[in-house]
């Protein structure tokens, strides 16, 4: 035992007390992001459990970072590395804003995003990142991340602790896989909003890092909305 | 990687109305390598009992031929049917007696009452602890991707077709979002007076 | 091997050294997370601990509490070490683990105050640009692998609205209106949500006298259940009126039925 209450393990009585404790630089603190894009829209969504372990620390922390009036991000995972990462993230949106005076468009933003996540390729944030926005022509676009920067565009997305319980939902709904005699078309917004709560009601159901509430976030030309809705809290 | 999925596979079983089904892909692999399309993980126990073994192949068999010894010699000693809950007995005391060195399956169990005809879905863990609930049972690689299907898609009181769909769609659309489960697909509806099994065509990618 | 997938006579070689293998899986991130530049990990272990800290927000301003025990493993050396500090009018700063971590903290959050005092330009620093500042700082060690092992509350009056937030050793930060540290977080975090939920019930904010019993009951609890714990504590009012220590309180332990504590 390595102890440093007694260094010459004079007294081992004492073996049991101040001891090497583990560190790891990573923590999984859970959460769910959900995302469908339409013609004209897009929605985000995550629910607002925060928990490590067997603990909720707070039923209220919203995962969805607005870096502009167009893009939103949702984050889940490591808690801290989303924090630094959304701090930097919003840095380099006004550095942007600045040097070219107009906004940041949601697929240069999913670039910038892809980048800054494979810079940290050997210590990397560990976050599930989904970004959700309008892009050039006004359509919703969502992409997709994994923690060292991979980036894929669609039109739905589920990540984080329940992520795979929400997806193959969504393919089956929104994107009519194993479906006959359907057409294939974007969903509208309130189908889209359905599904997605519906989606949540299950999850909550079975993953104990989703849970407590909702929040949702709308995007469209004329703005943002948001809207919030009730999970389980056990 | 878990000795539980060094094969994959994928199994649910549902209750609907005075009916059960219990689905399964047909995936045999070895890790990422496919090696068969065409491999039974679902038993027939009795003109209203199944079993379903997912997790090592190996075990699946071995298990399957223990577990009908065993059934023989009960319903030879009985002289009647075993009931599910029963059978769900034998099967959670077969493996807990390899407590300590266990076969490598979490078997789901689907059947009637062979009096009442009363609908029964019941899983076990690999050393036998046993979950009987009101609605389904999910086992296999994808039970994540699987629960998330049958929460949503699940409702009290489904017919034989809806259950049958239900079930389906709850499978195939699991199984596409797992690496280890797929390439093709079997459903068993079963009925007081008719068993159906169906082959669904999947993705065989 | 690297990657997860054992190699064995029976499977292919790998791809390349230490890649994956063909037809198996490769386990990423493999068990090693951390960064790959090894050495004498320099991260040091808590040695002089407190334990928990315990928070809420009430009517107009926070109320914090935790006892005044510094622990040396198991055993209660430092009986009389205050863990809940004033930083400035609006703001102060509750401490747990690590206590030499949170005085190295300590002389540097002083000089901030200093500083802005300083300037006189009438602003001071105020709660949540402490915890950011915190966040970023305990960040920063965590990133360097040679972690501060603490974990903070801060609490304050910021824009004249209570304001409760608290970060970790990982700099894993969040507000809320109740929080609480180490054993309190499972122990008197429960019955402080319960008695939260009933003040919203009733539609009224909590008042400071409320919320100082529910975090002398949660106390009471604690010293009962944590071994770390100790029968003094110190509890800190900081509302609107402005900052008021209560003064070291004592635990009213009754050892009467003791007695009756049987079948261990």
């Amino acid at each position: 035992m390595s102890s440093v209450v007694d260094p010459f393990n004079k007294f081992s009585y004492m073996e049991s007390g101040s001891q090497r404790q583990h560190f790891s630089p990573y923590a999984d603190n859970g959460g769910s992001v959900v995302a469908i894009a339409g013609e004209d829209y897009a929605i985000i969504a995550a629910d607002t459990r925060l928990s490590s372990g067997f603990s909720i620390y707070t039923r209220e922390q919203s995962k969805l970072f607005q870096l502009s009036e167009k893009t939103i991000l949702g984050c889940s995972g490591c808690w801290c590395d989303t924090l630094t990462l959304t701090r930097v993230l919003d840095a380099r949106m006004q550095m942007y804003y600045h040097e070219h005076q107009k906004l940041m468009e949601t697929p240069a933003v999913a670039q910038m995003l892809s980048t800054m996540l494979y810079y940290k390729r050997f210590f990397p944030y560990y976050v599930s990142n989904i970004l959700a926005g309008l892009d050039g022509e006004g359509k919703g676009c969502v992409y997709s991340y994994d923690p060292i920067g991979h980036c894929e565009k669609s039109y739905f997305r589920a990540g984080g602790s329940a992520g795979a319980l929400l997806q193959p939902l969504l393919d089956n709904q929104i994107g009519f896989h194993n479906m006959e005699k359907v057409t294939v078309a974007p969903v509208p917004v309130e189908k889209a909003l359905a599904i997605l709560k519906d989606g949540f009601i299950s999850a909550a159901e079975r993953d104990i890092y989703t849970g407590d509430s909702i929040l949702i976030k709308i995007i469209t030309k004329d703005g943002i909305k948001d809207e919030s809705f009730q999970l389980r809290k056990d | 990687m878990s000795i539980l999925a060094y094969n994959g596979g994928a199994i649910i079983a549902m209750k609907g109305k005075n009916c059960v089904a219990i689905a399964s892909d047909k995936r045999f692999g070895i890790q990422a390598q496919t090696l068969s399309c065409n491999f039974d993980k679902i038993f027939e126990m009795g003109p209203h009992l199944y079993i379903a073994l997912p997790g090592l192949a190996t075990d699946t068999q071995t298990v399957q031929q223990k577990l009908k010894f065993r059934l023989n010699l009960y319903e030879l000693r009985e002289n009647r049917r075993i009931h599910p809950k029963a059978f769900a007995s034998m099967v959670s005391n077969l493996l807990y007696e390899r407590r300590f060195g266990p076969f490598f399956v979490e078997p789901v169990i689907a059947g009637l009452d062979p009096k009442t005809f009363e609908p029964f879905v019941c899983n076990l863990d690999l050393i036998g602890c046993p979950n009987i609930p009101e609605d389904f049972v999910v086992g296999g690689t994808c039970s994540e991707q699987l629960y998330g299907m049958c929460e949503a898609l699940w409702k009290p009181d489904l017919l034989p077709d809806e259950l049958f769909e239900t079930i389906s769609q709850a499978l195939l659309n699991a199984v596409d979002r797992d690496a280890m489960s797929g390439w093709g697909a079997r459903v068993y509806i079963i009925e007081k007076d008719k068993i159906v099994v169906k082959e669904l065509k999947t993705r065989m990618d | 091997m690297a990657c997860g997938t054992p190699h064995d006579m029976f499977s292919a070689n790998p791809l390349w050294h230490n890649g994956p293998i063909p037809g198996g899986f490769y386990n990423f991130p493999g068990s090693k997370t951390a960064p790959l530049y090894s050495g004498a990990q320099r991260f040091h272990t808590p040695v002089t601990t407190g334990t928990s800290v315990l928070a809420i927000k009430c009517d107009g301003g926070v109320v914090i509490a935790a006892d005044i025990l510094g622990s040396y493993g198991s055993l209660a050396r430092f009986r009389d070490l205050h863990r809940v500090h004033k930083i400035n009018e609006n703001t102060v700063l509750g401490v747990s683990g690590d206590y030499a971590d949170f005085q190295h903290l300590q002389q540097i959050i002083e000089q901030k105050v200093i500083s802005e005092q300083c300037l006189d330009d009438g602003f001071a620093l105020k709660p949540r640009s402490l915890l950011c500042w915190l966040t970023r700082h305990l960040y920063y060690r965590r990133s360097r692998y040679d972690p501060l092992w603490t974990n903070f509350i801060v609490g304050g009056i910021q824009d004249g609205q209570p304001f409760l937030g608290t970060v970790d050793k990982l700099g894993t930060a969040y507000e809320d209106d109740h929080i609480a540290t180490g054993y309190g977080a499972y122990i008197a975090l429960p019955v402080m949500r319960d008695e939260l939920a009933k003040a919203k019930q009733s539609g009224q904010p909590i008042s400071k006298e409320d919320a100082c019993k529910v975090l002398e009951r949660c106390m009471t609890v604690l010293f009962f259940r944590d071994a770390r714990s100790f029968p003094k504590y110190e509890m800190i009012t900081l509302t609107e009126e402005g900052y008021e220590h209560h003064g070291t309180k004592t635990v009213k332990a009754n050892w009467e039925i003791a007695h009756m504590v049987k079948g261990y």
